[in-house]
């Protein structure tokens, strides 16, 4: 994957602005009006959520048979649901007779959804399969086996639900490449895998959707300055304000990547994130030894995947004295017009884990992330206030952001045992050029 | 110790008076930034906690989870959010809001000789920047608190809030 791909194509927005023109990967400039064009907007909901593999729920959100949670494909409303038969099905939430949403709970377990409009009623898997006075109404000129409501593909990936509308998609392996490994690492690293706690929080941030997916993807820079609050009071427990500067930065295919974050030689990491030792057991009868010596040592994980599921791995201290705690978080930054995005965040902890251990991972991930969290509500405070000062016409016309940050580094492997193009160093902006070049690539096509 | 009572405290009488001016000041404290006063008002010991509501029927009830939540907070961790507004770098409330903090239906019940179950509806406008829509939360306060002779102590603290997705950036604020 080249700068070419963007180059070569000579896709105009309608006024007659090239797409080339607003991004230069190669020397690292992405115009702003890339995060903040209402005409791209609409274009990112034909051309990207309508055609890629989006994460949208974790399968023990859904654990039993009729079990269903609303979620978010681009700004469209979809079910997630399980069926009588176990199996995982994703259909849009709008009846095939006049578009009614047929699903208004936002989780659930139910034999069947009924329309409220008209009645008509659906098998979890989104097949018709009742209609209010059928032969009244309408006879022979309907036949209820021919309708379905509007159905995605379903991957699922060591328990992420991924969907898609497109007909034909590629191979998720494929489309996941690499990331893939990472994947396995993070969610199932026992034998159960993790598991979501609860539900997920969700509140609104004024802000363009990809700024979230382009900060975790690769921001470790910005931990410096927007969370140095975290590193004077120690909710980093080393204290080290450029603690997200020590690990790799890795690239993978189709805009997915990540950062993985150690500590200097001299610092002493607990092993596998410190957990349990029954945990850490599992661990290592479950992972291969390539990922267990990547999972062994590490402090924090940041990353996205394209379009718009970011995840961390993160491991904090929330009051003086007490050991620190750690959880995975994914987090979705669900588009809400050019200027608005809903997030979703979850916390998973290993399902084998005991309740204590769930329990600090909760405590710590509120504490850190989410909406109240110390460090998240920083970050929302950036997007927010990006979003307000590009959208202006200067600012789209005149403004380009620079992501110049390791652009003459060279992919570096050392001694890192992950796949992917990595990078030694975490202070880089070559996972959110690989974002902006799987962007600007779909967009053209 | 006096039986638990099922009846309400009624609107005049001095502890109903008590306990409200006991929330009208915390909310004082808390619009005008005073917030290690607000830390005396808490106990030591307190819990403070804010479940997340979701959309459901009306049959499954009010749809507030408690296996997920928006606070989940004891003293030292409340300390520590305070701690970090005093930093310079706690970016999401420096500039700081303007908030303004409404409390009202308050129902009573007393739970011990000293302490009380305080239900209290909760209106929070919060005005950030110069932009000129308020982020607003809304729902009810469920709380113990303990009256001493010179004051009362906030022990426990459920925030139920209206919204399924807050239409707040952060809550970078307390409620
Ligand atoms: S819109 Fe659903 S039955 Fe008519
Ligand atoms: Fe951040």
């Amino acid at each position: 994957m080249t700068v070419q791909d963007v180059r070569g194509k000579e896709f105009r927005l309608s006024d007659g602005t090239r797409l080339q023109d607003l991004l230069d990967v190669e020397n690292g400039y992405i115009s702003a009006r890339i995060v903040s064009d209402p005409e791209l907007y609409e274009l990112e909901m034909k051309k990207i959520f309508a055609r890629v593999w989006v994460p949208i729920a974790h399968v023990s959100e859904i654990p039993n048979k009729g079990d269903y949670v609303l979620r978010y494909i681009g700004d469209e409303e979809v079910i997630v649901a399980r069926s009588e038969h176990n199996t995982i099905h994703v259909v849009l939430n709008a009846c095939t007779h006049r578009g009614m949403p047929v699903c208004r709970s936002e989780r659930g377990n139910s034999s069947h959804f009924r329309c409220p409009y008209h009645g008509f009623t659906y098998r979890q898997d989104g097949q018709l399969i009742g209609v209010p006075a059928h032969k009244e109404a309408f006879g022979e000129a309907l036949d209820k086996e021919l309708y379905h409501l509007v159905q995605a593909k379903v991957a699922i990936v060591y328990g992420l639900i991924f969907a898609t509308f497109n007909d034909n998609p590629p191979p998720i392996d494929e489309y996941l490449g690499t990331m893939k490994w990472y994947l396995q690492m993070m969610l199932q690293h026992t034998p159960e895998g993790m598991e979501v706690i609860g539900v997920p929080q969700r509140w609104v941030v004024k802000s363009n959707w990809k700024l979230g997916g382009d900060n975790f993807v690769g921001d470790a820079y910005h931990t410096f300055m927007t969370h140095y609050s975290a590193v004077q009071l120690r909710i980093v427990p080393s204290g080290d304000p450029k603690f997200a500067y020590y690990g790799v930065h890795v690239s993978h295919d189709n805009g997915h990547g990540l950062g993985l974050i150690g500590a200097p030689p001299e610092v002493e990491l607990p092993r596998f994130y410190g957990v349990p030792e029954d945990i850490a057991k599992k661990i290592e009868a479950t992972l291969p030894p390539g990922q267990q010596k990547a999972f062994e040592r590490l402090a924090y994980i940041h990353g996205t995947i394209f379009p718009n599921m970011s995840f961390g791995y993160f491991s904090w201290a929330t009051e003086d004295g007490k050991a620190p705690g750690s959880y995975l978080t994914l987090r979705q930054w669900v588009p809400r017009g050019p200027y608005e995005m809903e997030v979703f965040t979850w916390v998973l902890a290993e399902k084998e884990a005991s309740d204590a251990w769930k329990h600090l991972a909760r405590e710590t991930f509120v504490r850190t992330f989410g909406a109240s969290g110390m460090l998240e509500q920083d970050d929302a405070e950036m997007w927010s206030n990006i979003t307000r000062a590009t959208k202006g016409f200067i600012a789209r016309e005149k403004l380009n952001f620079i992501y110049r940050m390791g652009i003459n580094r060279k992919p570096e492997q050392g001694d890192w045992p992950g796949p992917g193009t990595v990078y030694q160093g975490d202070y880089s902006e070559q996972n959110q050029l690989n974002i902006w070049r799987a962007w600007a690539r779909l967009i053209s096509e | 110790m006096t039986q638990k009572t099922q009846a309400n405290i009624s609107l005049g009488d001095p502890t109903y008076l008590k306990l409200q001016g006991f929330l009208q000041e915390e909310a004082y404290l808390l619009d005008q930034g005073a917030f290690r006063e607000w830390l005396n008002l808490l106990d030591p010991e307190v819990r403070y906690v804010m479940p997340i509501r979701t959309t459901r029927e009306r049959v499954h009830g009010s749809g507030l989870v408690d296996q997920m939540v928006f606070f989940d907070e004891n003293y030292a961790s409340l300390k520590k959010r305070i701690d970090r507004l005093d930093t310079e770098y706690a970016w999401g409330e420096d500039p700081p809001s303007r908030t303004r903090r409404f409390i009202d239906n308050i129902r009573i019940k007393q739970l011990d000789e000293r302490t009380y179950e305080v239900r209290s509806y909760f209106l929070v406008l919060r005005s950030r920047g110069n932009v000129p829509d308020y982020q607003i939360l809304s729902g009810q306060k469920v709380d113990t608190i303990v009256v001493y002779d010179d004051g009362c102590k906030l022990k426990h603290r459920l925030i139920y809030p209206d919204q399924a997705t807050l239409g707040v950036e952060n809550l970078g604020i307390f409620i």
